[in-house]
């Protein structure tokens, strides 16, 4: 069976840096981050009171019920396919792939707060507070008609669902996929990742070597994806292609990464594997790079056990340094930066003044962007609780 | 890219039921559902809500987790580990470490239990007071996860959830991952806890059997059926490529088949839609040539007013002759995958009772449960989710 190449045809995003990919796309460039003190709830006592939240609602899609989570995708889906005709999303042959880690946790906290109190909350939001609430809302938002899942493996989950929307397309099953994730803060998640004391004070410092942990983010990444013959049958405009997906699991610890990195490693060659590319083929690295101690060390291990001593030139950078962690939806607000480094030939640096810590041996973009080559393969990867390891791979359009 | 056939060769499955295939077997062959009252002590309740629950019970789960263990994870995570053990056992396989073993898992709440507590404390001791053991564990992966620990199962690790759709769609990935070649074999199936809180949502949306004059049961495709029993379990499969399986000498209990996956846009975010023939095209599209030889069906249905309806409506659509209807909801509940266990029990020649609760038959529904010895050569699986996603599977004799 020969597989269909698949290419990235639309962006969509809402983050701590605004709504829209453009308003992202020029906050990176210029390392500016969205991690600020947090005023969704209170953040007493913790060890941080930031987060990148998302900006106000006003440009969100709006909906009766619709949670947070449910605005972000719906809205960050509607950007990745305003170029596709509504007849290719309504139809058997367009599927929904999407991450999330908490659904609509954040309403739920607020329901429950209620019913402690013996009062009844607004139950609207709770029909998505199952995870797969804000995938759902894209599907019927959009009228999509082909497979709907979900995927849930925690800061792993929209990986999970680009690598499911690969197969899906290069098998045949569709012709179009909107592919992505979406998560918003809640209580549950700033406090237990607080009393993890895996948060930072202040705003995160990935590969740095004071770097003392993470800092929250909410929103949603989301990839318009077609089969290459779909894409030319339409005229679209390839932004890139999406060439190949890895997984793996440490089956080490709950909560920590394998500290050799080799769960990590393993879904890159994994990832490289499908892709039959070579790690030399590398052009970048947009790391799962969390800020936290541990995580930072354990996938400089694993870039260093798949690249050799490359792993010293390559250049890194971190999204989550600019807005935050978005967990289930990490891997998709990543990938659109990902593609959007392919298409405009540029890496964003990682945030902050603080030179990078020479222990890990890597190539980290500080201070301004570095310019890429003319052609890219870019790497994007999550690590996860449950020690679920993801990775993507985004390469330049073939001539 | 050469495909490998999928074959299950082993199952491990807990529930209300019991432990094990054999206890579900018995329970089918009594009908009876299997529920018990819902802890109400909580007051997450109204007053006319539901009071049922088809709930695990104690399980003595010592052969396969020690009390260690399993103090360290939540009802879900010791009920995922444990059938995974069991289902092992079952296909002769002791040892799956390594980068060749995936696991997937379908959940459609994750530990609930663990993510209440976790709230709690957040909301009525402040945010400080927030478990860092309860958190932990309170993903959606943290079952399958867990398992991998368990088993040292270094492969793609997944977990997905669809609500009822879940299990098959795992099912699907677990089998493509090792058609693939990703893995050679794959821990693949469903689990879920069902706490007071969820139940007690659950009902506010008005998905449960309520008490009334008819009683408060499942009743698939009965023109009494208020809503359906909401239940936990876990049932595993292991997944192995055919050509593997049959060089070790293994037990093959079935080949999976292909899974056919849609979505209704015209569903509600908590309900079931409409679109009964874009559904059955969809189904039919991808699945023509082999649902002519299905010879029973194991249903979706559960008792849920406009869920049998669309599922009934699918169904009458696609088969001119309907093969029997097995709907093993009516014995324990929704959730935790017994339709998967249910689906091998048909291929071996199960004996199933007529559901206590379905003695109605909805006329406008038209399908009647199947009762008596069920001898299947090939079985669909349906899975119709409220919000909209769908799924069906064929399981084969081998």
């Amino acid at each position: 069976m020969s597989r269909s190449p698949v290419v990235v045809t639309g962006l969509g995003a809402v983050c701590g840096l605004g709504v829209g990919v453009d308003a992202a796309w020029q906050a990176a460039l210029a390392g500016r981050h969205a991690i600020r003190p947090l005023e969704l709830f209170a953040t007493t006592g913790h060890r941080t009171t930031l987060a990148a939240a998302v900006p106000g609602d006003a440009a969100l899609v709006a909906g009766r019920g619709l949670s947070r989570a449910e605005r972000f995708a719906c809205t960050a889906a509607a950007e990745a396919v305003r170029s596709l005709p509504a007849a290719s999303l309504r139809s058997a042959r367009a599927g929904v792939f999407f991450g999330s880690s908490t659904g609509a946790l954040f309403e739920a906290e607020r329901f429950l707060a209620e019913l402690l109190q013996h009062r009844e909350g607004d139950l609207a939001p709770l029909a998505a507070q199952q995870n797969d609430g804000p995938g759902a809302a894209v599907a019927r938002h959009l009228g999509v008609r082909g497979p709907v899942a979900t995927w849930s493996t925690a800061c792993t989950s929209a990986n999970l669902a680009l690598g499911a929307a690969l197969d899906a397309l290069q098998q045949g099953e569709v012709d179009v996929a909107i592919a992505g994730g979406a998560d918003e803060l809640c209580e549950t998640t700033y406090a237990g990742f607080n009393s993890l004391r895996a948060v930072d004070a202040q705003p995160t410092r990935p590969f740095r070597r004071s770097r003392a942990g993470l800092s929250l983010g909410e929103g949603a990444g989301v990839l318009l994806l077609e089969t290459r013959a779909h894409a030319v049958r339409r005229g679209a405009t390839v932004l890139c292609e999406l060439v190949g997906a890895g997984r793996s699991c440490d089956a080490h610890h709950v909560s920590a990464p394998d500290p050799d990195g080799a769960g990590a490693a393993q879904a890159m060659r994994a990832a490289l594997h499908e892709a039959g590319l070579a790690p030399d083929a590398v052009t970048f690295v947009n790391a799962h790079g969390t800020g936290t101690p541990h995580n930072d060390g354990a996938e400089a291990r694993a870039m260093h056990a798949v690249f050799g001593a490359r792993a010293r030139s390559l250049p890194v950078t971190s999204s989550k340094s600019l807005v935050g962690h978005l967990l289930g939806a990490a891997g998709g607000i990543e990938a659109v930066f990902t593609a959007l480094s392919i298409v405009h030939r540029l890496l964003p640096p990682v945030a902050g003044d603080e030179p990078a810590d020479p222990e890990l041996g890597l190539d980290v973009v500080l201070g301004a962007p570095r310019a890429l080559p003319a052609h890219n393969v870019g790497l994007s990867t999550n690590l996860a609780f449950g020690g679920n390891n993801a990775v993507v791979l985004l390469r330049s359009q073939r001539p | 890219m050469t495909r490998r056939d999928v074959v299950v060769t082993g199952i491990g499955c807990l529930g209300p039921w019991g432990i094990g295939l054999p206890a579900l077997a018995a329970a089918l062959q009594r009908g009876e559902p299997l529920a018990t009252p819902i802890d109400r002590s909580a007051g997450y309740h109204r007053r006319n809500a539901a009071t049922l629950v088809a709930a695990c019970g104690p399980l003595d789960l010592t052969p396969w987790l020690s009390p260690q263990a399993a103090r360290r994870m939540s009802d879900m995570s010791q009920y995922a580990v444990a059938a995974a053990r069991m289902a092992l056992a079952d296909a002769g396989l002791d040892d799956v470490r390594g980068e060749r073993s995936a696991v997937a898992l379908a959940t459609a709440f994750g530990p609930g239990g663990f993510t209440e507590q976790l709230a709690r404390q957040i909301l009525e001791k402040g945010g400080r007071a927030a478990s860092p053991f309860l958190f932990t564990d309170c993903v959606a992966n943290a079952a399958a996860g867990q398992v991998a620990i368990d088993l040292g199962a270094r492969g793609p690790n997944t977990t997905i959830c669809q609500r009822e759709a879940g299990p098959l769609l795992a099912l699907a990935q677990g089998a493509d991952d090792v058609a693939r070649g990703r893995a050679d074999v794959c821990l693949a199936g469903s689990v879920d806890e069902m706490r007071p809180l969820s139940h007690a949502i659950l009902d506010r949306f008005r998905a449960l059997a309520r008490p009334g004059r008819d009683g408060e049961l499942p009743r698939p495709f009965d023109r009494r059926r208020r809503g359906m029993l909401a239940g936990e379990g876990a049932t595993i499969l292991v997944l192995e490529a055919e050509t593997t399986a049959r060089a070790r000498g293994a037990r093959v209990l079935a080949r999976v088949g292909a899974t056919v996956r849609a979505f209704d846009p015209s569903a509600g975010r908590a309900g079931f839609g409409r679109d009964a023939e874009g559904l059955a095209a969809a189904l039919q599209a991808r699945l023509a040539p082999a649902l002519a030889e299905v010879t029973a069906i194991v249903s979706t249905a559960s008792g849920a007013r406009h869920g049998d309806a669309l599922e009934a409506a699918v169904l009458r659509r696609t088969f001119a002759a309907l093969p029997p209807v097995l709907v093993p909801k009516a014995v324990h509940g929704e959730y935790g995958g017994g339709t998967l266990a249910t689906a091998l029990l048909a291929l071996a020649g199960g004996e199933f009772a007529r559901p206590a609760a379905c003695g109605q038959p909805d006329p406008e529904l038209g399908i009647t449960p199947a009762h008596g010895r069920v001898q299947a050569a090939r079985v669909l699986c349906t899975a119709l989710a409220a919000g909209g996603a769908a799924a069906w599977t064929v399981l084969e004799v081998p």
